[in-house]
């Protein structure tokens, strides 16, 4: 019955591997800059050198890995297909990559481009959440999932709108309160967009690779609507300054964010797994960091000195962007990967040729060797915004040698997938098979 | 494994995709017509779906208080 394992709906496999291929160049951007601007980038969050790392790793990193992999979930979890995938794929991508690298040049002061890249995000982030929005269109929300995919989606917009006003601001084009905005618009991409998807995806791929109970219905069914209404409600008081209700307000949302780390360590650690895997760890150093972010949270909240000092904004952003979010698209990669070499290739088969097994196209190994240098360089970032002058090189060496092994790592899983491809072909073509052969799209 | 809605049962609920869509994929090869699959899932399988009916199966699923996905297959034609 191999035959029927073509996945109609599956989009092709070029739609999101351009994302996840070029993911990690965005990170090693970011150690690259890091060693080459060293302790003066980490003095404060708003350093040229600091503004243009956040948005390579935001942007670069973590946004462009969340898209690719929406392409691929949406009609897997939701049964949302999004119509002409590699089209919008290949524009969608393109757009971003120019406008992130037209951003960080602008943030370092290369030239003066923060119009264009407003427009070129605006453009491919926009294209985006529209073909997302009329595939999810008519579909009911019968899961969290996808009630939090929308929620997810809401939110880049709001954020995306947020960014472009910025982004007019700093180019001149308009006046606006620039840190209201700028808080607004953070809390809009790490709460409301990133936790937002994060929550979403979660209810399904934990259980479902980490092998843990399913998280309870009273939390995934209240979780995503919760995050959408205190975002929204935190949003006009933190533009307009009432200092005292966004602060209530952003507690709430750190709040929110901490149940859920610390529900999704609580799942994890039911695991039916004896041991657990490259994926679970790099989850579970994820959580860890983001309750570590919202103990930093709460401290400042209690002790207002520690919030005057430059540290911890920085502090904050670095437990939640690089051990919180990118630990966990590290963890997802190393199993949408090659989940989707094995899938094409089950489907260029047809049913005569079988793929190979998922930890043949890519082993333990390497993806823990990997992992390690990840997590130190995190700690090293950490240390980093502590002693600059110490760790901020060492950092920014430490995320470049995890960045290069990470793309070695997803190149060689699509190593597997050409050589099998065309083992399969030549096998294809001794059967007589070969001018139909399914998956040649991908 | 017996359940009152079929014989044929396969329960993936513990099990790392792409596990419980080959099980299912291979049971199917073998079910005689008339007769019926019963696929317990956490999840929607959406893909299946789409898959079972572009093969000549009909499918119907039963979302449980504990989260478990009943799919219960049998050939459209039968």
């Amino acid at each position: 019955m191999q035959a029927i394992l073509s996945f109609e709906q599956a989009p092709p496999m070029a739609a999101p591997f351009r994302f996840f291929l070029t993911a990690p160049l965005f990170a090693l951007l970011a150690g690259l800059l890091l060693l080459v601007a060293g302790p003066e980038a980490l003095l404060s969050r708003w350093t040229p050198g600091a503004l243009a790392l956040t948005h390579l790793v935001a942007l670069g990193f973590v946004l462009q890995v969340m898209l690719g992999a929406m392409i691929q979930i949406l009609p897997v979890v939701a049964g949302a297909n999004l119509s002409h995938p590699l089209w919008v794929a290949r524009i969608v991508h393109a757009l971003l990559l120019a406008g992130v690298l037209c951003l960080a040049g602008s943030f370092l002061g290369w030239f003066s481009g923060f119009v264009p890249a407003a427009a070129l995000l605006g453009a491919g982030v926009g294209c985006f959440i529209l073909m997302a929005a009329l595939s999810l269109r008519g579909v009911p929300p019968t899961s969290a999932t996808i009630t939090g995919l929308k929620v997810a989606l809401l939110s880049l917009a709001a954020v995306l709108a947020l960014g472009i006003a910025l982004a007019g601001g700093m180019g001149g084009s308009w006046s606006l309160p620039m840190v209201e905005t700028i808080h607004a618009h953070a809390g809009w991409g790490l709460a409301g967009w990133g936790l937002g998807l994060l929550s979403a995806v979660a209810y399904v791929v934990v259980p479902m690779f980490q092998l843990t109970p399913l998280y309870p219905h009273w939390f995934s069914r209240f979780f995503g609507g919760s995050l959408l209404a205190v975002a929204v409600l935190a949003t006009p008081a933190v533009l307009f300054g009432h200092d005292v209700l966004a602060g209530l307000l952003q507690a709430l949302l750190v709040w929110i964010a901490a149940v859920f780390c610390a529900m999704t360590l609580w799942l994890q650690a039911r695991s039916k797994r004896a041991r657990p895997d490259t994926t679970q760890r790099l989850w579970r150093g994820a959580m860890q960091s983001g309750l570590a972010a919202c103990a930093l949270w709460a401290l400042v909240a209690l002790v207002p000195a520690l919030g005057e000092r430059d540290e911890w904004p920085l502090l904050f952003g670095v437990l939640v962007l690089a051990g919180g979010y990118m630990s966990v698209i590290i963890g997802m990669l190393y199993k949408v990967v090659p989940f989707l070499v094995w899938l094409h290739l089950q489907n260029r088969g047809r049913g005569k040729v079988v793929a190979p097994n998922m930890k043949a196209v890519l082993a333990e190994a390497p993806m823990q060797r990997q992992m390690r240098v990840h997590f130190a360089a995190c700690a090293l970032l950490a240390g980093g915004v502590l002693w600059p002058a110490g760790l901020a090189r060492p950092a920014g060496l430490a995320m470049v040698a995890s960045a290069v092994l990470l793309a070695i790592n997803l190149l060689s899983a699509l190593g597997v997938y050409r050589r099998h491809a065309a083992l399969v072909d030549a096998r294809l073509a001794e059967l007589g098979l070969a001018e139909a052969g399914v998956g040649r799209r991908a | 494994m017996k359940h009152p809605k079929s014989d044929r049962v396969i329960d993936a609920r513990g099990l790392e995709p792409p596990e419980p869509f080959v099980l299912t994929m291979d049971a199917l090869d073998r079910l005689p017509k008339g007769e019926k699959l019963l696929l317990l899932l956490y999840r929607e399988p959406y893909p299946l779906y789409k898959a079972l009916a572009n093969n000549g199966f009909a499918h119907e699923a039963e979302q449980l208080v504990d989260g478990t996905v009943e799919i219960l297959i049998w050939h459209a034609d039968a």
